[in-house]
């Protein structure tokens, strides 16, 4: 290759000494420091006083026979990672089969107007949908209140399990579905349109036609999108956080990753809020790990 | 293929549809920044009106634009810190030929894949240890690694469409390997760098649970940590906390419409997700 100069050898170390330095001190080490914390009864008194009692797998046990997580946090957390990915992945493909459809002003205007719907950070979004069904000024409650679905003299959506969710996931889906979207019209563009028109002279309906051509076709991307849905569905924190109660004081809304930080953060209880977050991320791993093998053994046959 | 009239008026409903439902967040969120009376228990998304009175609260009553502050110095340290470290990353790793290459450019891929949130425990125990916590440059920094990965993926490809023969031409013309870097190969990236900064500015403009975790100082707040103080046991002062969003969200679409064309031609990289 190139690169003339004396030195040359130990030039490209030398550039990538310092991102090394940073993922090694800010990425690596607290990746095997959560793992030891997690193994540690690491309370208050250790913060101040530093040195920390290994207690093997305590805190796990702790966490693994707590009714808490069997209860509440790991359904909170798969039930809604299940419905999210679920309505994010459809709601972005039936955009993306719209989209696809369309052109010049149109195209451009929803495209936009999807860019507008991505670009709203989760924090002022969860803001706007916790507004929105605010229990005195929120026009969807008043909605939700005409149509005889809740009562407001006596409820309050956030503090009922089932309707924090389910605005949760509405904040979720509204913030994810445009990846979907712009991902999957990626993939539409490339499949030749001739596929279609062929299929559409032999009768095929619409629904055939995307059973046939276009599903396993993209296959490959749905399974990026679903992927990454998950992912990030699973380990969903600030949009929990921030909605009335999230933040720990209504315990039948904790999901892993804000009990996690709740335990660690407001009760001081390092160690078990390590033991949570190294569970969670086992569960993310596992659950990726399972996507990607049998996209492979479908591959194989 | 022609579309029957019935075809275009189904695709005109749902494109309206579409643009609605996308919009819905954002048009309550501005109306109600600039509407008098929000926050008076009046359920409409249609605006009563006209008024800057929230925006003047929230700029001139209220410790707001320090947290603006804060949150721009934060963002513009990650932006010029990463992009730079990623630029370095990228020209070793794609101009030079060196045992161990591969296996780092692996790392660094998975490195990415990590839940940032499985590491505020350790992470904030560390920093408390240095004495980093309540310090904009302590948050940069862990903005800087973790916006370095994509960064360094995204440049690796701009520094390699570079033709390697610009550089021996500057090696000719007696330019030596800083120079030929900072002439050469510096200004050709440059659209990478600005896709880079915009995705690591959006990152930390963005970034809510180290920022809530970090800075426990009021004065040291970022605009997404702070707009928590227009919650109070009293009640909500609502028209104040979506005149602060609407200023917190604005760069961010901005930057999202500029980049639109390029997002929307198929970056199929996911790492743009907050």
């Amino acid at each position: 290759m190139s690169a003339p100069s004396l030195g040359s050898a130990r030039r490209p170390w030398w550039l990538l000494a310092p991102t090394l330095l940073v993922l090694g001190v800010l990425l690596l080490w607290p990746i095997v420091r959560v793992v030891v914390l997690s193994l540690q009864d690491f309370g208050l008194r250790e913060l101040v006083r530093g040195g920390a009692e290994f207690i093997a797998l305590d805190n796990y046990v702790a966490v693994l026979t707590n009714e808490r997580l069997w209860r509440i946090a790991l359904p909170n957390t798969v039930v809604f990672a299940a419905a999210c990915v679920v309505l994010t992945v459809v709601v972005g493909t039936l955009i993306a089969l719209v989209l696809h459809q369309l052109s010049g002003v149109w195209r451009t205007l929803v495209t936009m107007a999807i860019m507008a719907a991505w670009a709203v950070p989760a924090v002022t979004g969860t803001y706007v949908w916790v507004y929105l069904f605010d229990a005195r000024e929120g026009f969807l409650t008043g909605l939700l209140a005409q149509a005889g679905l809740i009562d407001l003299a006596t409820q309050n959506l956030f503090s009922d399990r089932g309707w924090f969710y389910a605005i949760a996931t509405l904040n979720v889906v509204h913030h994810g579905f445009p990846f979907v979207a712009v991902t999957v019209l990626a993939g539409l563009t490339t499949i030749p349109q001739e596929l279609h028109e062929a299929a559409m002279i032999d009768g095929a309906t619409a629904w055939q036609r995307f059973r046939q051509i276009t599903l396993p076709l993209l296959k490959p991307v749905f399974a990026i999108v679903t992927i990454l849905s998950t992912i990030w569905d699973f380990k969903v924190f600030t949009q929990i956080y921030l909605m009335p109660g999230g933040d720990g004081a209504n315990r039948s809304v904790l999901n892993l990753g804000t009990w996690s930080y709740v335990t660690a953060m407001s009760q001081n209880n390092y160690g078990m809020g390590a033991a949570i977050a190294v569970l969670l991320t086992l569960l993310l791993l596992a659950v990726t790990v399972i996507y990607l093998r049998t996209l492979f053994r479908e591959e194989e046959l | 293929m022609r579309k029957s009239p019935l075809q275009i008026a189904g695709l005109t409903l749902a494109s309206l549809a579409i643009v609605v439902f996308s919009l819905f967040p954002v048009w309550v969120m501005v109306t109600r920044a600039f509407d008098p009376g929000a926050g008076s228990g009046r359920r409409s998304v249609i605006p009563s009106g006209f008024s800057l009175e929230h925006f003047v609260t929230v700029l001139e009553r209220s410790s707001f634009p320090t947290y603006l502050m804060n949150s721009l110095v934060v963002a513009l340290v990650t932006v010029v810190a990463s992009g730079l470290l990623a630029l370095f990353a990228a020209v070793a790793v794609a101009r030079f030929r060196f045992s161990g290459r591969t296996k780092i450019l692996m790392m660094i891929l998975i490195i990415q894949m990590i839940p940032i949130e499985a590491l505020v425990i350790p992470l904030f125990l560390q920093a408390k240890t240095l004495g980093l916590l309540n310090s904009l440059l302590g948050l940069s920094v862990i903005y800087i690694a973790f916006s370095l990965s994509f960064a360094i993926w995204t440049l690796r490809g701009f520094v390699a469409g570079i033709p390697v023969e610009l550089e021996e031409a500057a090696y000719l013309d007696g330019a030596s390997w800083w120079q030929m870097f900072w002439r050469v190969l510096f200004p050709l990236v440059a659209p990478g760098l600005v896709a880079v900064s915009v995705f690591s500015f959006i990152l930390a403009w963005n970034e809510f649970i180290f920022a809530l975790t970090f800075m426990s100082d009021g004065d040291k707040y970022t605009a997404a940590v702070g707009l928590r103080t227009f919650f109070t046991r009293g009640g909500t002062d609502w028209g104040s906390v979506m005149a602060a969003s609407t200023l917190i969200t604005m760069p961010v679409l901005l930057f999202f419409v500029a980049v639109q064309s390029r997002l929307s031609s198929g970056l199929m990289s996911g790492a743009t997700k907050g």
